[in-house]
């Protein structure tokens, strides 16, 4: 079973996006901020997709994703989620990303992206 | 943050199909919002989810109909089995009722939460009524879990882009936690009124767009719930056209020249008297004119069609020749138990329908009657009024006045003089041991007139206006005239036994 991290301080997305991915049959972890989703990319079982909130207190998803990238986690897919557009986000990111979803999305483009970037056995 | 229509973040409206309520709700509900609906036990919520669910399945959407009440969905349906927007074809593929009530009984709101994500999602709803919200709220949760359950919904509302509509008997609206945190709230009350009782919807917040305040009346009938959207918080967006400077006959050669040349077209007047005094057979003598250029039409509440004919023939008038020709119309309403916003409805749909210019409602007893609350009555008026000028309609509007002789004329509601563009009096006056029918003109938009009395009288050729009246002439038996409007508050009387005028 796969294992996807969400990464979101706003109360109650961390949750529902659990209860979805979950029904989709993959494992969830959670983190509200970047600090703690490096936190989890380090435990067990690693995870094989984060889904990244671009605005957190403490560390931001741009600063998480800088700390993947120069770090161990290169090669993990990474999906934003932002209110800002596309563009903004890519040019504060500095790294790539693999996917992008601008808040408010529909859970069933999040299932589409997931189930893409992390297909079931 | 304004959002335009190409703004992908915009929320898209999500029409009720209900109708009357999209135009309250400026379009509909928000995508992904959350909104509470309350009223006390049959006011009509059930009625209105349901409803609001069949549109929503028969456009292609899929709904979901939860209750947490210890009631069968079967018996629910038979409930609503004599209302025809039933279409049990789109159930359950499109529309689906299921029984949350173990899930919260067991589990509490954890396990109510799971249920309606696990249903949405397996459904792809994007429409959730939750009935019975009354009975989650009144479990005893605390306010912090009460919030957290409001929360979760809220944010699976949005990212689902879900409508979500929470129906409550619950009639205490402060203090509540989800009060503040929904989208939305709606309240179906059901008020008294002289008697009978009248249904009325408020949107107290909408988040996101702009909607009608206020209360608007509705009605259930076998079609489901219909809105009547307040008329003068919709008409005054309106714009106002050039005010033409051109005058119509009122149908009597010697009033025309009282009038210097009759009344100012896209005008308004007021005709008050006594019953008897002769406002109908004046509004007759100006639909008279009415003609294929200048479509005439007869918006009453106390004569029925045959009988204004048959009136208007006592006066000489063919009134029938022309219904007969399409240049008049004749529409007829029972003042009682209506809705105010209806009959404007149906009288500013008469007037597109034919491009009216010539209007006679016969009375303003009657839409009084119609009002529900008396207090709203002159603004109604007023948008009316300002709606018919707009549109190039020139009105004459009788009403009745309380006192048969003597020198008070009492209009029958508070500040009509101050709306109408122009006011006719008639009034009894007794002299030389007989009653004898006085006409004059009170006031005239923007135009001088003829201030002198004159004595009227009504043949079987119509209406005939004599010479003015002269010092020393019956007149000076006439007391001044003192005009006041009737008690806000007071019933209006009813006209009966009336005779022709």
């Amino acid at each position: 079973m796969h294992t996807v991290l969400v990464v979101d301080d706003e109360f109650g997305v961390p949750e529902l996006l659990e209860f979805v991915l979950q029904e989709e049959g993959y494992r969830v972890v959670s983190a509200t901020n970047g600090r703690q989703g490096l936190q989890r990319l380090a435990e067990d079982p690693r995870p094989g997709l984060v889904l990244l909130d671009y605005m957190m207190p403490v560390l931001n998803g741009p600063g998480m994703l800088h700390a993947m990238r120069e770090g161990d986690y290169r090669s993990i897919p990474v999906v934003f989620m932002s209110s800002l557009d596309e563009d903004a986000v890519r040019k504060a990111a500095e790294h790539e990303f693999q996917a992008f979803l601008r808040k408010p999305f529909k859970l069933a483009e999040l299932v589409d992206i997931v189930r893409r970037l992390l297909p079931q056995d | 943050m304004t959002q335009d229509a190409s703004d992908p973040r915009r929320l898209a409206d999500s029409p009720t199909g209900v109708p009357g309520l999209d135009v309250v709700l400026g379009g509909g509900f928000l995508s992904g919002g959350v909104y509470i609906v309350q009223g006390s036990p049959g006011a009509g919520k059930t009625i209105l989810a349901n409803q609001i669910c069949f549109y929503h399945a028969s456009r292609g959407g899929r709904a979901l109909y939860s209750t947490v009440l210890a009631e069968s969905h079967d018996r629910l349906l038979q409930h609503l089995a004599s209302l025809r927007f039933l279409d049990t074809r789109v159930i359950p593929e499109s529309l689906r009722y299921v029984s949350a009530f173990r899930e919260l009984e067991e589990q509490g709101l954890a396990g109510l939460i799971n249920l309606l994500r696990r249903e949405v999602l397996r459904q792809q709803v994007s429409l959730l009524v939750l009935d019975g919200w009354l009975a989650v709220s009144d479990g005893k949760p605390s306010d912090i879990s009460l919030r957290k359950f409001v929360h979760e919904l809220q944010v699976f509302a949005a990212l689902q882009g879900c409508v979500v509509l929470l129906l409550t008997g619950d009639a205490r609206r402060d203090h509540r936690p989800e009060y503040t945190m929904v989208d939305g709230l709606l309240v179906l009350d059901d008020v008294r009124h002289l008697g009978w009782r009248l249904r009325e919807l408020e949107v107290l917040k909408f988040r996101g767009k702009s909607f009608l305040r206020g209360r608007h009346a509705f009605r259930i009938t076998g079609e489901g719930i219909r809105v009547y959207p307040r008329l003068e918080a919709l008409l005054p967006l309106t714009p106002e056209s050039d005010v033409p400077t051109s005058r119509l006959s009122i149908g009597i050669e010697r009033m025309d020249g009282v009038l210097h040349g009759g009344l100012p077209a896209a005008s308004t007047t007021i005709v008050v008297g006594p019953s008897g005094s002769g406002k109908t057979s004046l509004a007759l003598h100006f639909l008279s004119c009415a003609s294929e250029a200048e479509p005439g039409l007869m918006f009453g509440f106390f004569e029925t069609p045959r009988l204004l004919i048959a009136n208007a023939r006592a006066l000489g008038l063919d009134l029938g020749g022309q219904v007969d020709a399409g240049h008049v119309e004749l529409i007829w309403h029972s003042p009682t138990e209506q809705i105010l916003d209806d009959i404007g409805n149906q009288l500013l749909d008469a007037i597109t329908r034919r491009n009216v210019k010539r209007l006679a409602v016969d009375g303003l007893d009657g839409l009084v009657e119609a009002a529900g609350p008396p207090d709203r009555v002159s603004r109604f008026f007023a948008a009316i009024s300002n709606e018919c000028r707009a549109r190039g309609v020139t009105m004459l509007l009788s009403a009745e006045s309380a006192n048969f002789v003597g020198p008070t004329v009492t209009l029958p509601i508070e500040g009509i003089s101050a709306i109408v563009d122009n006011l006719i009096l008639l009034r009894f006056v007794e002299a030389r041991a007989r009653l004898h029918r006085l006409i004059s003109v009170l006031k005239l938009r923007g135009s001088n007139f003829d201030r002198r009395l004159r004595e009227f009288e009504i043949t079987d050729h119509g209406i005939e206006v004599l010479e003015a009246l002269a010092d020393g002439d019956i007149a000076e038996n006439a007391p001044d005239i003192r005009i006041a409007a009737s008690p806000a508050n007071s019933p209006v009387r009813r006209r009966q036994n009336r005779e022709p005028g």
